[in-house]
């Protein structure tokens, strides 16, 4: 969790983001920004994000976000 | 058979009726009677056309799907190992399919809309490389809404290849998802994992959406012959004389040019999303007040959504996130350029997906540059945001406040129109007159004593100021959360009906009509 943070602090800083229920609906994430971020969480995870998974649901917040992580990390 | 004519809404209210009368079960029958009766006036034996990209969209979901439940039936059985390297197999062989079925449905697309011009760019090519000469020479006829069926198309496809939803089992109820009357013509290009389940069960006949329906109709029309139609006037009489007209009429051209296409275009949207509203169908908003946007993104976020989205969904995001990007990427940033590391896939997935949205507007190359326009406009924002924040911050500018707020969407504003001055020169040099025009021959006083030479009078002008105050008011409302139409609907029942009759009363005398009465083509149902 904290590394996530740290990582959205890096893409856009001064957010809390862990107060925040929705980042998109926030304005806070947007496709571009989206992008820098897999870009980031495939290499830091060592995963692979696909457009499959660019979908509201998984990057609705931190919780969504984390859990999109996790579960790609296990398959 | 235009949505502006009172052909189009005999034959609407004959398929509502039909609708109507028709039991639930069958309803969608009648939606696909009519569709394919509307899609056949307007486009004849061109239908095959739109057939065969129906046939290899529904061929290919299909299988797609087979595989699929191939895959899932199969697995169960399998070691992680054997499991790993069928999913790999089985993703290859579907991409294959996705590919044929985009092939076929792009493949039209290309050589009926830009086959001509293709043709035109090979004759461009030196003479001494004795290249055989191109079969096309000359536009071709187009179906209607092809621009728009293939997109739908396309992307029904490409989510059943990624599991969004499932192949459509009915070719019929397929073939109706991608010609639905009201939207076949300008959009909005719908998802069918939204639209196939309003579309395909029976909704009865309910009053409120109905006067609802009516309500958004009629509204589109107002916008459509009151403001857009009329504001053509002017528009074109000042295009005709791009290259002596003064300065500030030309720039008030660009305003009221911005003016026309949104007003007709989203007014087209009313009229789309009422009539389908009539059916008890929800389809996709197409529009978000644009104009009130705080920068070009932003702008297209509310403009034209459900290109927008398309391109982003399908395009944007399937190059940004593809692993040469990705490598790239990877690359850049451990070479120490961690900002450009994170901005280089998006910049990059961005130059083709604004290639592509401004192509997808024509077959010329000024279209290319149209997108290619907003394209360098998101590049600097992009690229100069740090730099930005900062001189905001040293400067303490707030960005979040009022002020700043309305010198933001001034600015988007101004380069929508530098855009739309693009969309609408004949070519790019056409444009780099107008721009030249506006700035090297600025006069207030030449403009003000030649503005009401433009078959536009004082009258013409006041219609439209009260328009734009109308369309301003609902758009301020509307960016602060209020329903402007539930609010109308909670008022006392001869409020309601005054505020109707009054709206379909400016329509009919203040509609801007041309000969016979019938109204300006729309632009965007030339795609």
């Amino acid at each position: 969790m904290d590394r996530l943070i740290e990582i959205l602090e890096e893409i856009k800083p001064g957010v809390e983001y862990k107060a925040i229920p929705d980042l998109l609906e926030a304005k806070i994430l947007d496709s571009l920004k989206i992008v820098q971020l897999v870009a980031e969480l495939n290499d830091e995870f060592d995963i692979e994000i696909t457009p499959i998974d660019v979908v509201p649901e998984n990057f609705r917040n931190v919780d969504t976000i984390l859990a999109l992580v996790e579960r790609l990390s296990e398959e | 058979m235009s949505y502006i004519s009172y052909q189009f809404f005999l034959f609407l209210g004959a398929v509502l009726l039909g609708y109507t009368v028709t039991p639930s079960k069958y309803k969608w029958c009648v939606l696909l009677a009519g569709s394919a009766v509307f899609y056949w006036m307007n486009s004849r034996w061109l239908t095959v056309f739109l057939l065969c990209t129906t046939t290899a969209v529904y061929a290919a979901a299909r299988m797609l799907d087979s595989m699929e439940e191939g895959f899932s039936l199969a697995k169960g059985h399998l070691e992680r190992e054997e499991k790993k390297r069928l999913k790999a197999l089985v993703a290859g062989q579907k991409r294959g399919v996705v590919i044929c079925g985009l092939a076929v449905a792009f493949g039209l697309l290309l050589w009926l809309k830009y086959g001509a011009f293709f043709a035109g760019c090979w004759q461009h090519l030196p003479h001494h490389w004795r290249l055989p000469q191109p079969p096309v020479k000359t536009r071709m006829f187009l179906p209607l809404g092809i621009s728009y069926y293939t997109l739908q198309a396309a992307g029904y496809l490409i989510d059943v290849s990624r599991g969004k939803c499932k192949a459509c089992r009915n070719f019929a109820k397929l073939a109706l998802f991608l010609t639905f009357f009201p939207q076949i013509t300008e959009g909005p290009i719908g998802r069918y994992d939204r639209l196939s389940a309003p579309l395909f069960e029976g909704h009865p006949f309910e009053y409120e959406r109905f006067t609802k329906g009516l309500q958004r109709i009629v509204f589109g029309l107002f916008k459509k012959l009151v403001i857009a139609d009329r504001v053509n006037l002017f528009v074109s009489a000042v295009f005709e004389e791009s290259g002596t007209a003064p300065g500030g009429i030309l720039l008030l051209a660009g305003i009221l040019y911005t003016l026309q296409i949104y007003a007709e275009f989203s007014g087209c949207m009313d009229l789309v999303i009422g009539c389908a509203e009539l059916f008890g169908i929800p389809l996709d908003e197409n529009f978000a007040r644009p104009f009130f946007a705080k920068s070009v993104s932003e702008f297209w976020r509310r403009w034209h959504i459900t290109l927008g989205a398309w391109f982003k969904d399908y395009v944007f995001y399937s190059i940004s996130l593809s692993k040469p990007f990705m490598r790239l990427s990877k690359f850049v940033r451990r070479r120490g350029n961690d900002f450009l590391g994170a901005v280089l896939p998006a910049a990059m997935a961005l130059f083709f997906t604004w290639l592509g949205t401004g192509f997808w507007h024509g077959a010329a190359w000024k279209y290319a540059a149209y997108g290619l326009y907003y394209y360098l406009i998101m590049l600097a924002g992009m690229l100069l945001e740090p730099l930005f924040a900062k001189v905001c911050g040293s400067l303490r500018i707030h960005r979040q406040g009022r002020a700043f707020s309305l010198f933001a969407m001034g600015r988007t504003a101004l380069a929508v129109v530098g855009g739309m001055l693009l969309f609408r020169a004949e070519s790019v040099s056409e444009w780099g007159t107008i721009l030249a025009g506006i700035f090297g021959r600025f006069s207030l006083r030449e403009t003000l004593a030649s503005v009401l030479r433009y078959d536009m009078d004082r009258k013409d002008f006041a219609v439209i100021a009260v328009g734009v105050v109308i369309l301003l008011v609902i758009g301020i409302l509307q960016e602060k959360g209020i329903h402007v139409r539930e609010a109308i609907a909670r008022r006392p029942l001869p409020v309601r009906w005054a505020l109707y009759l009054a709206l379909v009363m400016a329509v009919i005398v203040f509609g801007a009509y041309g000969r016979g009465y019938e109204a300006v083509d729309f632009i965007y149902g030339q795609f």
